[in-house]
């Protein structure tokens, strides 16, 4: 009788798997063509059509379309493209399949931001931007980003804190710098700002500056970097490795190269010391243990 | 069973500076264990809610400080109290009832693995088995590299005017190991081998009321039992 129901049992299990399992599938089939359209939403931000209720909340809400993008409808008033025809022009063989943030010309954005375009002019950014142009090809990292790259124009809010514009800016830059954002993480700065929440903790920008985004591999660029929140940092301050990272070592200066390697060469002799030291005082309280406990149990009988 | 005995001869084992020093490591030793771990996982979402119920990172990382200079506090009055013990009490350091870590330790540890294997009798201890001294030193000593190691993270600007740069990530790591390897030995096996012990089971009260049973006295100090028998102080 019990081995007969214990039969069945098994056997409704087995008969209810497979349609479980298939259910399992189609659900993360759809989990994951919608993760994968979301993922194309959040990608199509700030491309041909723009969410007008998201816009209205963002920083620039109260800007009228044409002040950043000229009259789009061809009533002759407008100049050069806009004039005579509508933008996008829907004869056109590439309408609304060029990449807009590639293609938007942001010296709009300098008639504002007069500050942030000047020193994003001087920074290494356009460097980079100014290179591709001369070989034609993206650096490692990719494409050099021009404003709209980083700035969302039509959904970024304003007046967040110091540990949200930090959070959001972490991801931002790691979006390429994906190296130097789990560095940042993994050492103490990002862990209090962007883990924490923590304000008088360094982000990005803080160090490598808003729009000029030094590299730091100069020395004194570094020091001065260090200076702005440890007052009193000698010469020696700035070879504090912050991006600890034996990836693209290259890319580092000398004397971080030789830091690293001391760094993670005591590291590794660290952690043999404390595996062997627990590895035998774990060893020797098991045995300890059942020693006694055998012993014990020995005079109970 | 137990309530018909009478209540057992006791002798005094740990003065009361002693006990209280010992309280003021727990005490400090399990904030500077949390708090610090906290950082290390803040990416986690139970570390980040738990330092917002300290109060954010700022506090906790003066929790951190704090706690770290009074343990601090705690092992220089210790270190006083050995000069006074020396100087002014005129007593010995060394000998049979020190601290300090003799020959007949590794015989004694070498004889204990041979007792864990089944193969010959447990050493027979004096008044700190080898396993008592190392959780001392590595205490005493332990804590010296944790704070240098902790002042070099708390005052960089300082450091980094005598050592290289690199010498303070060093320390990061260093700290961060260290701080592992305290709380597991402390957590699995000064726990394990002071409260765990079948015999003692659930707790070793001697650090906390300064005396211990004749009975443990006797099978525990072996030694001493038998000095202070034949010399009693």
């Amino acid at each position: 009788m019990q081995s007969g129901t214990i039969k069945i049992k098994t056997k409704l299990k087995t008969r209810w798997m497979v349609p479980l399992l298939m259910a399992g599938c189609v659900l993360l089939g759809l989990l994951w063509f919608s993760y994968a359209r979301a993922g194309n939403d959040t990608a199509s931000l700030s491309t041909w059509f723009v969410d007008m209720n998201q816009y209205a909340a963002s920083a620039h809400g109260s800007l009228k379309c044409e002040e950043c993008h000229g009259l789009m409808v061809g009533n002759g008033l407008g100049k050069g493209l806009d004039r005579g025809k509508s933008h996008p022009d829907p004869d056109a063989a590439n309408f609304l399949k060029t990449q807009t943030r590639r293609n938007f010309d942001y010296q709009s954005c300098r008639k504002c931001h007069k500050t942030a375009y000047s020193r994003f002019l001087k920074g290494e950014h356009s460097t980079a931007a100014a290179k591709e142009k001369t070989t034609g090809n993206p650096s490692k990292t990719g494409y050099a980003p021009a404003c709209g790259d980083c700035h969302s124009a039509h959904y970024s809010k304003s007046h967040l804190s110091r540990a949200q514009t930090g959070k959001i800016m972490t991801e931002t830059c790691g979006t390429c710098h994906q190296e130097q954002k789990e560095s940042f993480l993994a050492n103490y700065h990002g862990k209090a700002a962007v883990n924490l929440g923590y304000e008088k903790a360094a982000f990005c920008t803080d160090c490598h500056g808003a729009h000029t985004m030094l590299s730091l591999k100069d020395k004194e660029a570094a020091l001065n970097a260090c200076l702005r929140c440890h007052s009193e940092a000698p010469p020696e301050f700035a070879n504090i490795i912050i991006h600890d990272s034996t990836k693209n070592l290259d890319l580092k200066s000398d004397a971080k190269k030789s830091g690293i390697k001391w760094v993670h060469a005591l590291r590794v002799l660290a952690l043999i010391l404390v595996v062997a030291v627990l590895a035998f005082f774990f060893m020797h309280t098991g045995l300890f243990m059942l020693r006694k406990l055998h012993e014990k149990l020995r005079r109970h009988k | 069973m137990e309530t018909n005995v009478k209540p057992q001869e006791t002798f005094q084992r740990f003065h009361i500076l002693h006990r209280i020093l010992h309280i003021v490591i727990i005490f400090n030793f399990t904030l500077l264990a949390v708090t610090g771990f906290l950082l290390h996982f803040s990416g986690f979402g139970w570390a980040r809610f738990l330092v917002s119920l300290m109060g954010g990172a700022g506090a906790a990382g003066w929790l951190h400080r704090f706690c770290a200079v009074f343990l601090y506090m705690g092992i220089l009055v210790h270190i006083f109290w050995l000069f006074y013990y020396k100087f002014v009490l005129n007593q010995k350091l060394s000998g049979p009832d020190s601290i300090l870590p003799g020959k007949k330790d590794i015989r004694d540890l070498y004889q204990n693995l041979r007792y864990l294997f089944n193969k010959g009798n447990p050493p027979l201890f004096d008044r700190f088995s080898y396993l008592q001294k190392y959780d001392y030193w590595a205490e005493l000593l332990g804590m010296q590299s944790m704070g240098i190691t902790g002042l070099m993270l708390w005052f960089p600007e300082f450091f980094a005017g005598i050592f290289p740069g690199f010498f303070i990530n060093i320390a990061g790591y260093f700290h961060f190991y260290e701080a592992v390897l305290a709380v597991l030995y402390i957590g699995v096996v000064h726990m394990s081998d002071t409260h765990l012990v079948p015999d003692i089971f659930p707790m070793e009260k001697s650090i906390f009321t300064g005396k211990i049973e004749k009975a443990r006295f006797m099978e525990d100090h072996p030694e001493e039992w038998k000095r202070q028998q034949i010399n009693p102080s």
